[in-house]
């Protein structure tokens, strides 16, 4: 069977971290969120895997390749314009055969998941979950185990079963497909509605993983999720008197200077360099080429690619885009934070800094809890930030 | 999951079986074996890698057989549960994809009649099935055994006394039909067939398929036929493995932040850049053909800007019929493919004057690594594009590395400037993907500059190699004539050229010949030829004197040379497509160059 993975989105709600890349290419515990649903598709066995790509494509691509790597064979098929869902799968029609998988490619989930979509058999099916947000989500509504219908982001409470975005489907579904077009409608739940309302459509509830990152402060928690099941590796060169406690992952070519004390879990991608005397709490990625300078700590944090920290800085519940450079004594510590993305203000009980990528930052800076710093900023030596600072900026 | 193929034609099947299996490896690849129907049934099979398989096959000659490759997902993997499974009788063969549900009670029933199980597999029940039910027509044996048997399979059958016949069925396991003259294929899958036919049919669940040399026939499990007309396929073999990429070229150019990241890897931190010879080294040459030889002239400017040590640039070919001076320098070959000729005669030639050698290339086991003392790889990974890109980056990486380790070893470098040096070094994939992110950009520019029918690059110091290898790319895609100068070479002679309809592409970023390159610019706008710059982010200045600036990010000049070659290369694979050439094979041209 082959599954039509939704790869296209931008994710405009993560702030500076899809500059350049799309949602579903954003690390967590070192891995694109994208690379848990292949993987999770291929343990079941589902390999033949179509990812409909748009925005930022190439990094998908480039990453994927033809999926040998993952045990796949992947093909493209672009998304022209970002109509919606349905319109998504649409355009993947021609890879389709009669029966065929639909999952989200930002969503992190498990093997688990999977084997619950899988047991629909030959019926369409949507995989359905319990959320402390529906207001967020699509809310269902079944009859047994019949799914009524979905509603998109409700206003008033109706229940909190929410839509994975999960689905078995077959060839017709592209009739309601087409006939909600018409209508200027182009998103999937409501193609699956309109499906509901001619043929039983399942609704299954999972008991499986699956974590949904609406905001960046999300990522740390999928962090930490995908940190305490990751597979631990050793390899890099570990200098005399370095403590590694815990569940500690560390890649081909890093170097761990003496002193240096690392708590798990942690995964450190390869090519990394832990300076002397640094301290790494849990749970935190360091993606590829990361330096860190002496006497850094940094706590509950992603750092992507190529981010280097100079000597004394202090990074807690942070996510650092890639080839961020900080010099010396960058203070970015936790705290509660008031958060603007797109235009709408949210309070983070406890929320480091949010620095996107390429962002330079000189010496002696200090950045209160919930400051978003967007791409390719520069601030001066001495500057103390909080809001949103734009990107390209310069701070003096 | 497993994938199977099947054959019946004219030629030797096993080739081909061995073929469709490797391009079905990504359905598993635990075990595998290959069925032959010739003169009598001829059955080859063992656990791990096809090319294990492979490497033991005796010769098997028969143009008819079934092969399978599996993914053991219930019990090891093994040459006895590792399928063809045959019969009794040694006359049938069969391959199945899928799970036979009842097959314990099946194998309960068959081995109370006599039949002998070697494998623990459930599809041994099938085949001991069909064998009980045949009467000389495997057709009608599989028939009436799929009859009894629950479960999903996709399953491919033969048998010794009808040669030239394979017979297929499938319920919810994937199977395939690949229609040819005179020959016909079965498989899993469609990438199985591309290479022989683009011709497919699609067997439907509770269907039987029977292919021959001459034609396939369809039934329904009842035996009713089943029309149905071949449907052609439009991406090719290529299209799957290049990614989603429209082509090679491409895919590798938007590899280059992962070749540095690869080059750099575990070489940084430590300067381990493996029984590096920097001792006693007053002088380094660096000799080189094509792109690679650009790379050795940046490598010049890189050595003694870093290391401080005198360098300079040879081509190979030029190097090895030249007279040697009486100093020895440490020289340092490179060859993507570690097998260009000249290179090779080059290192021997250095060799036989008394001089160190060090090797860069991209290829494990090269023959460069055996005429060299030492060889330092770049780890860009195989590059398919016959005009190379993410291997040249890879190249002016390694030589950064070359450059940093000799001013640590020779103290030319404090280690306050070896570490800002590597900070900048390990920001360099960051620079390329900057470059990347413009590829839109560069898209419209190369509209409005690529239709001239001669194009300039001019650039001066470290930059100036990359103006000729930004030249070297669009000549060899896309056939449009372009040279490169160094740009204060302009005035004695080709500004005789220059002329409205000549663009010029120059290279203009802060580095110290930046002033210059400001009054080389003036030069040729005066002649009112358009201008297209790559300049430093951030240059206010720039813009006003040229017509369009493709910008890099702010970076110490000496690494400039990374993020203006991927803007040059996405360049020249950009008016080369807008001409609709053929980029990833250009004409006359090869990838590696192993004639003199």
């Amino acid at each position: 069977m082959k599954a039509l993975i939704l790869a296209a989105g931008e994710g405009a709600r993560m702030g500076p971290f899809t500059a350049s890349v799309p949602k579903v290419m954003i690390p967590v515990g070192n891995r694109p969120l994208l690379e848990y649903v292949v993987q999770a598709l291929v343990e079941n066995g589902v390999r033949d895997l179509v990812l409909v790509v748009g925005y930022r494509r190439e990094r998908i691509q480039s990453h994927f390749q033809d999926g040998k790597a993952f045990h796949a064979r992947i093909s493209y098929v672009t998304q022209t314009k970002q109509l919606g869902t349905a319109h998504a799968v649409w355009e993947a029609r021609p890879h389709m055969e009669e029966r065929f998988l639909v999952l989200n490619g930002s969503n992190m989930v498990d093997s688990r998941f999977v084997e619950d979509l899988l047991a629909s058999r030959d019926k369409p099916a949507v995989l359905i979950t319990q959320s402390e947000r529906p207001r967020s989500y699509g809310v269902v509504t079944v009859r047994g185990k019949a799914l009524v219908g979905i509603t998109e982001k409700p206003t008033e409470v109706i229940s909190n079963l929410i839509n994975t975005g999960a689905y078995a489907l077959d060839q017709r579904i592209f009739d309601e497909i087409e006939r909600l077009a018409k209508e200027g409608k182009h998103d999937l739940p409501s193609a699956v509605s309109a499906l509901a309302q001619r043929t039983e459509v399942e609704a299954i509830r999972t008991e499986g993983t699956w974590v949904d990152a609406l905001y960046p402060w999300d990522l740390l928690r999928l962090n930490a999720t995908a940190l305490k099941g990751a597979h631990e590796v050793r390899a890099g060169t570990i200098e005399p008197a370095v403590t590694i406690r815990g569940r500690v992952s560390i890649g081909d070519g890093c170097v761990i200077r003496s002193g240096a004390y690392l708590l798990g879990p942690l995964a450190l991608g390869p090519g990394c360099e832990i300076g002397p005397n640094a301290v790494l709490l849990p749970s935190t990625s360091l993606g590829k080429n990361v330096r860190i300078g002496a006497h850094t700590t940094v706590a509950n944090s992603i750092l992507m690619d190529d981010v280097i920290l100079g000597p004394a800085c202090v990074v807690q519940d942070g996510v650092v885009g890639s080839g961020v450079v900080a010099k010396a004594g960058l203070l970015a510590a936790s705290g509660s934070g008031d958060v603007q993305i797109e235009g709408e203000w949210h309070t983070v009980a406890q929320l480091g800094a949010l620095i996107g990528e390429d962002v330079e930052i000189g010496n002696g800076v200090s950045v209160t809890p919930g400051t978003v710093i967007n791409e390719r900023a520069r601030v001066e030596s001495g500057a103390r930030l909080r809001g949103t600072i734009p990107s390209g900026a310069v701070v003096l | 999951m497993c994938g199977i193929v099947g054959y019946a034609g004219r030629r030797n099947a096993l080739p081909i079986l061995l073929d469709g299996l490797k391009r079905l490896e990504y359905r598993g690849y635990d075990s595998a074996g290959v069925a032959i129907v010739g003169d009598s049934l001829q059955v080859v099979k063992d656990k791990g890698f096809i090319a294990n398989l492979e490497a033991q096959l005796p010769a098997m000659t028969g143009s008819t057989g079934v092969a399978h490759t599996r993914w053991a997902t219930h019990g090891a993997p093994s040459k006895v549960n590792a399928h063809p499974h045959v019969d009794c009788t040694g006359k049938i063969a069969l391959a199945h994809n899928g799970i036979i549900e009842n097959y314990a009670a099946l194998r309960e029933k068959l081995e109370a009649r006599g039949h002998k199980f070697e494998s623990q597999t459930d599809t041994e029940s099938l085949v001991h099935l069909i064998e009980s039910y045949y009467d000389g027509d495997l057709e009608e044996a599989t028939r009436k055994a799929l009859h009894d048997v629950r479960g999903s399979y996709a399953i491919l059958a033969v048998h010794a006394g009808e040669p030239g016949k394979v017979v297929g069925a499938r319920n919810e396991s994937p199977l395939v039909v690949g229609v040819g003259p005179d020959e016909n294929f079965l498989a899993s899958d469609v990438p199985a067939l591309l290479r022989y036919t683009d011709r497919v049919l699609y067997v439907m669940d509770g269907e039987m398929v029977v292919i021959t040399p001459k034609g396939v026939t369809i039934k329904n499990i009842e035996g009713k036929a089943v029309r149905r007309e071949p449907q052609r396929i439009t991406w090719s073999l290529e299209d799957a493995e290049k990614g989603g990429f429209e082509h090679f070229m491409l895919k590798e150019i938007h590899e280059s932040p992962k070749a540095i990241h690869d080059t750099l890897l575990g070489r940084l931190a430590n300067l381990e850049v493996n029984g590096f010879l920097s001792e006693g080294v007053t002088s380094v040459k660096l000799v080189a053909c094509g792109t690679s030889y650009h790379a050795a002239m940046i490598g010049k400017y890189i050595i003694e800007e870093i290391a401080r040590i005198p360098a300079s640039a040879e081509l190979a070919s030029e190097y090895r019929y030249s007279q040697g001076p009486s100093d020895r320098p440490l020289v340092i070959l490179i060859t993507q493919s570690g097998e260009t000729a000249d290179t090779l005669g080059a290192a021997r030639e250095a060799r036989r004057r008394g001089c160190k050698t060090v090797g860069i290339t991209n290829i494990l086991g090269s023959s460069l690594s055996r005429e060299v003392d030492v060889t330092l790889y770049t780890r860009a990974g195989i590059e398919i594009a016959v005009a190379g890109t993410k291997t040249f980056i890879a190249q002016l990486v390694v030589l950064y590395l070359i450059a940093l380790k000799m001013g640590q070893d020779r103290a030319t470098l404090g280690y306050d400037e070896l570490d800002r040096l590597k900070d900048q070094l390990r920001s360099l994939p960051r620079a390329a993907q900057y470059m990347l992110n413009k590829a839109e950009e560069i898209r419209a520019l190369a509209k409005k500059y690529g239709n001239a029918r001669d194009i300039f690059y001019i650039g001066r110091h470290a930059n100036f190699p990359v103006a000729l290898e930004g030249a070297l790319k669009l000549k060899e895609i896309s056939y449009i004539h372009a040279e490169a100068y160094a740009a204060g070479e302009l005035k004695h002679g080709p500004l005789a050229l220059v002329t409205p309809s000549t663009p010029v592409i120059a290279v203009a970023v802060h580095d110290p010949t930046y002033e210059k390159m400001r009054s080389n610019i003036g030069e040729v706008s005066a002649r009112e030829a358009p201008v297209l710059a790559i300049g430093t982010e951030g240059d206010k200045e720039l813009p006003r004197f040229v017509d369009d600036v493709i910008e890099i990010p702010e970076i110490p000049w000496i690494f400039s040379p990374v993020p203006v070659s991927v803007a040059l290369q996405l360049f020249a694979y950009e008016v080369a497509r807008m001409h609709g050439c053929p980029i990833d094979k250009p004409r006359n041209l090869a990838k590696s160059v192993t004639v003199e």
